[in-house]
């Protein structure tokens, strides 16, 4: 590690240990559940392995083990530590099992998400129908963020132990291997599998896997046959179990090959068939198809394979990416369609890494993101066709932005996000979406085959340098603009150097056919130059000869010329076009002054035969011409972005409990007043909490500081049937070994809210004034139920935030990668950063002015606007804190938001348990949490549109506890169980391993993009590259830079646009601007997968429905005889009216009709309209028309 | 002797002739179908027939063929003078062979006659005298759809029925409103008329049923151990019984000795027609999917041209007519007919080939284009404008159609599904449909359960209720043959025209296609005939 990392880490920690000095301190005052921080500090993955499982020795023989072995084989080697007893306290077998299948599902994820002890409920040892003894593993829910690798090497683990235990192997009776096929089938329709098993495929994997999945009832589905199984304990399917069957060993069956091959105890032969695919290939063509998203798929294959069988006819073509619609599935009323599938006008395909890319994002020219409505804003998730599936969205303005045509006939190219706004609202049609910016370690992420590079300046620069242009001194010339030259300089270069024609010049041929290729023709040969202009008369051309091509208009001609993004003003009768020599001369046309002079007579037969024009133009050119644009990439809206506080529903103040007192709001001051009847005190109420007691006076409370001695108190626990006082054992389990039964400390009692609040009140010195409302909680689900402390809530009501179910206040904001920043984007200045330990600008020059670039370091973390304001919140709500409750130092002390610059905050994902520790470099007014790749990665997140928290350090330490989670499945995920201090590239998710660190790809690599080869067979670096060694923490190098990370529209329309009918009409309307977007496909789709569910399922809803009473909130399965509810005699009424029923049928019909659907999808609607007149008009009592009158 | 075969069926002569705008006597059809060249026959009939008639007679045909138009028509002539050839005879030959199967030796294929070759033989079906025959219908709600789907329409239906199913409970026990049992005192007896509003399990596996009426609720036990226990299985959410019983101690739950269905009587004898006439019960023809049996259907229309259905007068149709639109996800990619009014006129052209004078009555299904929740009204004007060629009477599902004197209730049959997953296999199965049947008519109620699957749209009153017993129960939906007498009420759920399709088979059911079920109307007698 370099002296400066080593240096950046020792800051960070020092730090840290000054807030945990801090937060000990507090927290030895007694006020807390816990007098300790509750969140250990892991320094490496092995301290967060032991962390996160509370196994004592884990993370000693982890680190032994790393250095000699991969983490799968360690995980596997575990096994025989945890079997001998040198790992765990063990002494059952089924419990060495237990431990060891735990430990390596945390080690396969690094220790941070929540699956290991989540999702893994526990292992029994049963008994086989012949007497003998088999392993059954119980998952749940949550193994899912394990992820398939680590799912199925789980089951490996616990049969290698089972193996090393002598237990034999698990023998399912037939009517259990029945019922796994239908279970798995069944959750997959009700939840969806990401890999299908056929039902052949789930029996085999049943049948011979040595180890029992098993599993808890995540659903309420029930399977239909193979009911009340004895072995099996419910009739719904065991999420955890058909997870790890699916998605586990049926997807990674390979993988686990690879690791049974190093064991002699453990040989899965059948895993072979299972890989070689025999299985269920007969199942498959007599099942039919019956899942409607497979037979989608079946569709799409069958059309590729059409078209692949339709291509030896046609004459060879251009290498193209297949067409891929799978990401306009699902369409959703409102997120708008950007391009169809590999449709000319759409995203044109950009190779190249910007500053602010990385995993699963997508370059978005600004200009771009106005032009599409402000649909697409920083950090929206885009759904693509390529390479991914999703995409958060950056600004790029180094790329090419959008072409339209306004209104007053101009087509051209806008490259200026302000140019967008000022011309918007006169465009017409935006011919061409812009480019699109991806980089190269995104098809390896994603192992997808290169697709064919766009003629970018980049890839020009390179040809033009391997033709023999000293590209060196023409970059040191400023007379020069190699990105940007003039039509003369670009021609000449052209011609003196037999390279390509620059890119700027080369129109769009592949989108024009031959036929229109000579329609052009035709028009420059009829066509003159007019000399006589006075002034520039395009707007965003300065042509360096002031005349202009006009060519006779004709529809043909004008719809050529605009596929080619050739820029022109079009009148009635012409197309004006400014810079023309490039064109003309591509057309094989002769320019002397103002004569025009064809140059050829005939294309060949090649040319002609070719699908599109490039042959032909490359035919007639005296210069070589590269295909523009040859990929384009469909893509559709997914989630919009996030920038906000993390509420519970409805948000919490105080995690304290008020039963039904405090109203729907949850009101403390409320509850205070509240008496059920006119004999009952007011304030007093009846709650479920623990029972603690006093170590100092032995004082029993629910308190956790004594109200007599201001002593610390801890749980007191009893059995419920003979009230014996008890003590958790060793695991924490409370037992009674006398009645055989679970101790507790939750008892019913009455809590005297009024006083409680009163006293909090005056102990922190606080008026009732000082907030608006203090929200508590109806009832506790934690397992002791201890209630927080109420002056806690008092301080967040104070400065406006609120309580996450855990304690900590939070905001969450969508995650986008970053590696090098600028100060001015930032809102920093120069001296900041310099203080934060930036010296150097990324060419290694002193850090002197705010808008030189620097490396981001790695744990390093941009916050929102929203984000920085609401820490600014916490801030003041810590340090009132710390003075009034705990007696201590204000810390943070800030007045504005320039002052938490330095400060450090958790980031935190859900499904996790561990957090990250960051620091807080700058803002940005972009709805995003802009931070480096690898802190993401070390969250186990990537940037599609996924989204985590960031916590204030200090708010965390001093506010967490375990005692608040609650005691049910999941109830520890999203909890920070344990924290890194410092992230080492090798131990996060090896997916932001995958992010290219260089300046520029090589010429080999566009030329093996025209390949489609595998993307691992190009040579370029990426961030794999330098784990382990000095650089691992540096040297991110970008191809592409923008001019800030914040440019385009701070939120998305579809967060501006009030109502969703607001939005969808937004979206049909932009689908009608888009050349690249049929809209009569976007309103088929959007009737299809959004009006016509909702109003059939409504309308089915509607004919079911349960009731309720309006004054005391009873349900009714059925309307009640009597009429009134039962309980209360209150009115009772429909949950599900007409007017939800109904709401969008007459929107529908509308759209309908106005965009062209199809007959089937129109009667669809006209019948279900007549089922809801049928419904909800009487027969009797038609609205007489006027006609009855007259 | 040598069998004459047309080489026309009649159902094609039909078709083509309504393409002329001509309706035809069934005689003359016989005749042209058995002429040697029935279609030169056939345009010689329409040519000579002036166009403003409405029916080509037998007359007419025999004129065409004695002109000599069509070169053998004496041939043909000569084989209509077969001797064996009825013209007024008023019954048929072949009853005999119907006459003698118990109708409770059902679905096996001994009951089935196979009569996909029987319009091979012999002559055309010649009906009789129009003046006996007689149809009344009740319970139609079509057009008289009052609800407007507010709280009180649903409070209504329900109350509605709970008053007329507790009539028929109340003469049976001495039953007293909820509210006033916990005043009765602990152990004393006491009887409840409820409509279930929950069963539960207690956790020693007894029975806790909540019985609920106009003035609240009330909950029963019913002991594992009571002989009657397992009469529990077969409870539906919101049936309406009345339960006997000892109350507890403290008077807050009843222990049920003995619980009552609302029930057909024992003593039931259902009324018979009083001449020797029948009725084809189908339902689920599904026109427009891709799987609907066009051939079978042609068989079954052909043999009803045939003198041995001479006696079916009578075609009732249990819903579902045609495939439908939107029915479920990507429909279209496996509908033959995509456009909805064109499967309606696909269905018609269908109905057209039945012999024009038999009677035709439907009721819609879930397929069609009605609402779906029920009770279903008839279809709306459009659909019948398109389906008037064959004069059908149309009414809502469910109704009671009584024809010359024996009422057949008609109802689809989507609550079967329902009572067939909830009942344990012993009880209800897709291959006996009959014995759920047997449920509803025992709860006299066609879908009594709501929340589930069913869907219900309040009405002024509760059109599902059984109020008068049927003599035949007639339903479909579930495409699966079968049929039986529960305390003496036919009990009828006919099959389906539509071939297995690719969910069906995803799932392991197997319709029984192309089936028609013919009951003899003066006996209740059935006979499967098979048209595939």
């Amino acid at each position: 590690m370099r002296e400066e990392d080593e240096e950046y880490f020792g800051r960070l920690e020092a730090e840290l240990d000054v807030a945990m000095d801090i937060a000990s301190e507090a927290k030895t005052r007694g006020g807390d559940p816990k007098p300790e921080v509750e969140i250990p500090i892991a320094r490496d993955m092995a301290d967060r392995v032991e962390n996160i499982l509370g196994i004592d020795g884990v993370a000693e023989r982890v680190r032994e083990l790393e250095g000699e072995m991969s983490r799968e084989e360690a995980a596997l080697e575990l096994v025989t530590d945890f079997v001998e007893g040198r790992v765990g306290d063990y002494e059952s077998r089924d419990g060495k099992i237990e431990g060891a299948v735990r430990t390596a599902v945390a080690l396969l994820t690094e220790g941070v998400v929540a699956a290991p002890i989540e999702g893994i409920d526990r292992v029994e040892i049963n008994e086989n129908d012949d007497g003998t003894e088999f392993v059954a593993v119980y998952y749940a829910g949550p193994i899912r963020s394990a992820g398939g690798t680590a799912q199925a090497l789980s089951v490996l683990v616990a049969d290698y132990a089972r193996s090393l235990l002598d237990v034999d192997e698990f023998k399912p009776r037939d009517d259990e291997v029945e019922r796994y096929a239908e279970e798995v089938g069944l959750y997959d329709k009700e939840t969806g599998l990401q890999y299908s098993p056929k039902d052949k495929e789930t029996k085999f994997i049943t049948r011979n896997c040595p180890i029992m999945l098993d599993g808890e009832a995540t659903g309420d589905e029930e399977v239909s046959g193979f009911r009340d199984l004895e072995r099996i304990d419910t009739n719904s399917p065991r999420g955890g179990m058909c997870l790890v069957l699916a998605e586990g060993i049926a997807l990674k069956a390979p993988k686990i090959k690879r690791y049974t091959r190093n064991l002699d105890e453990v040989d899965w032969p059948w895993l072979d068939d299972l890989m070689d695919g025999t299985i269920g290939d007969g199942e498959a063509e007599a099942d039919g198809d019956g899942d409607d998203g497979d037979s989608e798929d079946a569709d799409d294959e069958e059309a590729d394979a059409d078209d692949a069988t339709d291509e030896p006819v046609k004459p060879e073509g251009p290498p193209r990416a297949e067409p891929n619609k799978k990401f306009l599935r699902d369409l959703i009323a409102g997120r708008p369609v950007f391009s169809h599938p590999s449709e000319a006008g759409g995203f044109r395909l950009h190779y190249g890494r910007a500053r602010n890319h990385g995993n699963a994002t997508a370059g978005v020219h600004p200009a771009t993101m106005h032009l599409v409505d402000d649909f697409l804003a920083t950090g929206t998730q885009i759904k693509t066709e390529l390479p991914g599936k999703a995409a958060g969205v950056v600004p790029v303005d180094t790329i090419e932005g959008p072409t339209v045509r306004l209104a007053n006939g101009e087509v051209r190219q806008i490259d200026d996000p302000a140019e967008a706004i000022e011309i918007r609202n006169g465009v017409e049609k935006v011919l061409d979406i812009g480019e699109y910016l991806v980089n190269y370690g995104e098809f390896v992420e994603n192992n997808h085959p290169l697709v064919p590079a766009g003629y970018t300046v980049e890839w020009w620069v390179k040809e033009f340098e391997a033709a023999g242009a000293d590209v060196q001194a023409m970059q040191d010339d400023p007379s020069v603009d190699l990105a940007d030259p003039d039509p003369e300089e670009a021609l000449d270069w052209a011609t003196e150097y037999d390279a390509p024609l620059h890119p700027n010049y080369t129109c769009l041929w592949h989108d024009i056919d031959v036929d229109e290729f000579e329609a052009l023709v035709s028009a420059v040969e009829d066509g003159t130059v007019d000399v006589d202009v006075p002034t520039i008369e395009h707007k965003s051309v300065e042509p360096s000869i002031l005349d202009v091509l006009v060519l006779p208009r004709s529809e043909t001609v004008r719809e050529a010329v605009e596929a080619l993004l050739l820029e022109h003003t079009q009148t009635d009768t012409t197309l004006r076009i400014p810079v023309w020599r490039p064109f003309v001369r591509s057309l094989g046309f002769e320019v002397d002054g103002e004569d025009l002079t064809r140059t050829w007579d005939e294309l060949s037969a090649d040319a002609r035969s070719w699908p599109n024009a490039v042959e032909a133009v490359n035919e007639v050119a005296p210069f070589s011409i590269r295909e523009r644009s040859p990929t384009r990439v469909g893509n559709r809206m997914g989630r919009p972005e996030k920038s906000e506080s993390r509420d519970l529903s409805p948000a919490v103040h105080t995690l304290f409990p008020i039963g039904e007192a405090g109203g729907s709001q949850r009101d403390v001051s409320a509850a205070v007043k509240h008496a059920d009847s006119m004999t009952d005190t007011p304030g007093e109420v009846e709650v479920q909490v623990g029972r603690r007691e006093c170590g100092e006076c032995g004082e029993h409370t629910f308190k956790t500081r004594c109200p007599d001695c201001d002593g610390h108190t801890e749980p007191h626990y009893e059995c419920p049937d003979c009230e014996t006082r008890l003590s958790p054992d060793e695991s924490g389990r409370v037992f009674c070994d006398h009645c055989e039964v679970e101790g507790t400390s939750v008892e019913t009692r009455i809590v005297d809210v009024h006083a409680e609040y009163r006293n909090a009140l005056e102990s922190v010195g606080e008026r009732e004034n000082a907030f608006e409302m203090l929200k508590g909680v109806k009832g506790l689900s934690s397992k002791n139920k201890t209630p927080e402390p109420m002056e806690k809530g008092i301080f967040r009501a104070k400065h406006g935030v609120s309580s996450f179910k855990d304690g900590t206040v939070r905001y969450d904001m969508t995650d986008l990668p970053i590696t090098a920043v600028r100060a001015s984007e930032l809102d920093v200045t120069v001296d900041q950063l310099q203080s934060l330990g930036y010296h150097e600008d990324i060419h290694g020059e002193p850090l002197e002015h705010a808008d030189q670039l620097v490396e981001l370091k790695v744990q390093d973390v941009v916050l929102s606007d929203g984000a920085a304001e609401h820490m600014l919140k916490t801030a003041d709500f810590v340090d009132d804190l710390l003075e009034q409750y705990y007696g201590l130092d204000p810390y943070y002390e800030v007045e504005d938001r320039e002052e938490l610059v330095g400060e450090l905050v958790f980031g935190m994902a859900p499904h996790t348990s561990a957090a990250t520790v960051g620091r807080v470099i700058g803002f940005t007014s972009a709805a995003v949490g802009y931070a480096h790749p690898f802190f993401h990665a070390a969250k186990r997140r990537n940037c599609d549109g996924d989204e985590d928290c960031v916590m204030l350090l200090l708010d965390g330490l001093l506010n967490f506890s375990m005692e608040y989670l609650p005691d049910q499945r999941g109830g520890r995920m999203d909890a920070p169980l344990v924290m890194s201090s410092r992230i080492d590239p090798a131990e996060i998710d090896d997916e932001a391993h995958n992010i290219d660190v260089v300046d520029e790809y090589p010429l080999e690599f566009y030329e093996a993009t025209r390949e489609l080869a595998d993307p691992e067979d190009v040579d370029i670096e990426i961030a794999e590259a330098t784990l382990g060694t000095d650089r691992e923490y540096t040297d991110f190098g970008h191809t592409h830079d923008t001019t800030d990370i914040a440019l385009g529209p701070d939120l998305s329309a579809y967060k501006t646009l009030g109502s969703m009918m607001d939005k969808m009409d937004a979206q049909l309307e932009l689908s009608r601007k888009l050349r690249a977007v049929d809209e009569t496909d976007v309103a088929e789709r959007v009737i299809e997968y959004h009006f016509l569910p909702d109003l059939i399922g409504n309308l089915r809803a509607f004919s079911r429905q349960e009731t309720r009473c309006l004054d005391c909130g009873e349900k009714y399965r059925r309307m009640p005889l009597t009429r009134e509810c039962r309980e209360c005699g209150g009115r009772v009424n429909l949950t599900v009216h007409e007017g939800s029923v109904n709401k969008y049928m007459q929107t529908a019909i509308t759209v309908a009709d106005e965009f062209g659907a199809r007959d089937y999808t129109k009667q669809r609607l006209e019948v279900l309209e007549m089922k809801l007149k049928s419904i909800f008009e009487d027969d009797t009592n038609k609205q007489s028309g006027i006609a009855d009158f007259m | 002797m040598l069998r004459v075969v047309p080489l026309e069926a009649p159902a094609r002569i039909v078709r083509e002739l309504v393409r002329h705008g001509y309706n035809a006597d069934r005689e003359a059809v016989t005749l042209i179908a058995s002429a040697d060249d029935p279609a030169e026959t056939l345009e010689a009939v329409v040519e000579a027939t002036p166009d403003d008639a409405l029916t080509i007679t037998t007359e007419q045909v025999r004129r065409v063929l004695s002109d000599g138009k069509g070169s053998n028509a004496n041939k043909a002539a000569s084989a209509n003078s077969n001797p064996s050839v009825s013209t007024g005879a008023n019954r048929p030959k072949d009853h005999s062979e119907t006459g003698g199967d118990p109708p409770e030796t059902k679905g096996d294929s001994a009951g089935i006659a196979d009569a996909s070759t029987a319009f091979g033989g012999g002559d055309g079906a010649d009906r009789g005298d129009a003046a006996h025959r007689s149809i009344e219908i009740a319970n139609d709600m079509t057009g008289r759809s009052t609800g407007t789907g507010e709280y009180d329409d649903f409070v209504d239906v329900f109350r509605d029925r709970f008053e007329r199913l507790s009539n028929q409970l109340r003469g049976r026990v001495n039953h007293r409103p909820t509210d006033t049992l916990e005043a009765m005192g602990g152990n004393s007896d006491a009887a409840i008329v409820g409509m279930v509003n929950d069963i539960r399990s207690t956790a020693s596996g007894h029975w806790l049923i909540e019985l609920e009426d106009t003035s609240g609720t009330f909950p029963c036990l019913v002991m594992k151990d009571r002989e009657f226990a397992d009469l529990v299985d077969e409870l539906l959410l919101d049936e309406v019984i009345a339960v006997e019983g000892t109350l507890a101690d403290d008077g807050g739950i009843l222990f049920v000795d003995s619980l009552y269905f609302p029930d057909v009587p024992r003593t039931f004898e259902p009324s018979t027609a009083d001449r020797h006439v029948q009725a084809a019960l189908i339902s689920d023809v599904h026109v427009g999917s891709q799987e609907f049996m066009e051939d079978a259907w042609n068989r079954f229309a052909n043999w009803l041209h045939t003198e041995a259905a001479e006696s079916v007068e009578y075609l009732l149709i249990a819903g579902d007519m045609v495939e439908g639109v939107g029915i479920y996800p990507d429909q279209d990619d496996e509908l033959d007919i995509v456009d909805i009014y064109d499967q309606y006129e696909a269905f018609a052209e269908h109905l057209k080939s039945i012999p024009g004078d038999i009677e035709i009555i439907m009721i819609p299904g879930n397929h069609d284009a009605v609402r779906l929740a029920e009770p279903q009204p008839g279809f709306d004007e459009e659909l019948r404008d398109i389906m008037s060629a064959h004069d059908a009477r149309i009414t809502s599902n469910p109704s009671t159609v009584t024809i010359e004197g024996v009422s057949v209730l008609m109802y689809h049959g989507v609550s079967l599904d329902e009572i067939i997953a909830e009942f344990p296999d012993e009880k209800a199965t897709y291959d006996e449909p009959e014995k759920p049947m047997y449920h509803l008519l025992k709860k006299r109620h066609v879908a009594p359960q709501y929340g589930g699957h069913m869907r219900l749209a309040p009405e002024e009153k509760d059109y599902l209720v059984i109020d008068e017993v049927p003599d035949i129960f007639h339903t479909g939906h579930v495409h699966k043959l079968g049929y039986g007498k529960y305390r003496n009420v036919l009990a009828i759920n006919s099959g389906c025209w539509q071939a297995q399709t690719d969910f069906q088979k995803s799932v392991n059911i197997d319709p029984d296609s192309g089936y028609a079920p013919i009951v003899d109307l003066d006996t209740l007698d059935t006979t499967i005939r098979k048209f595939f």
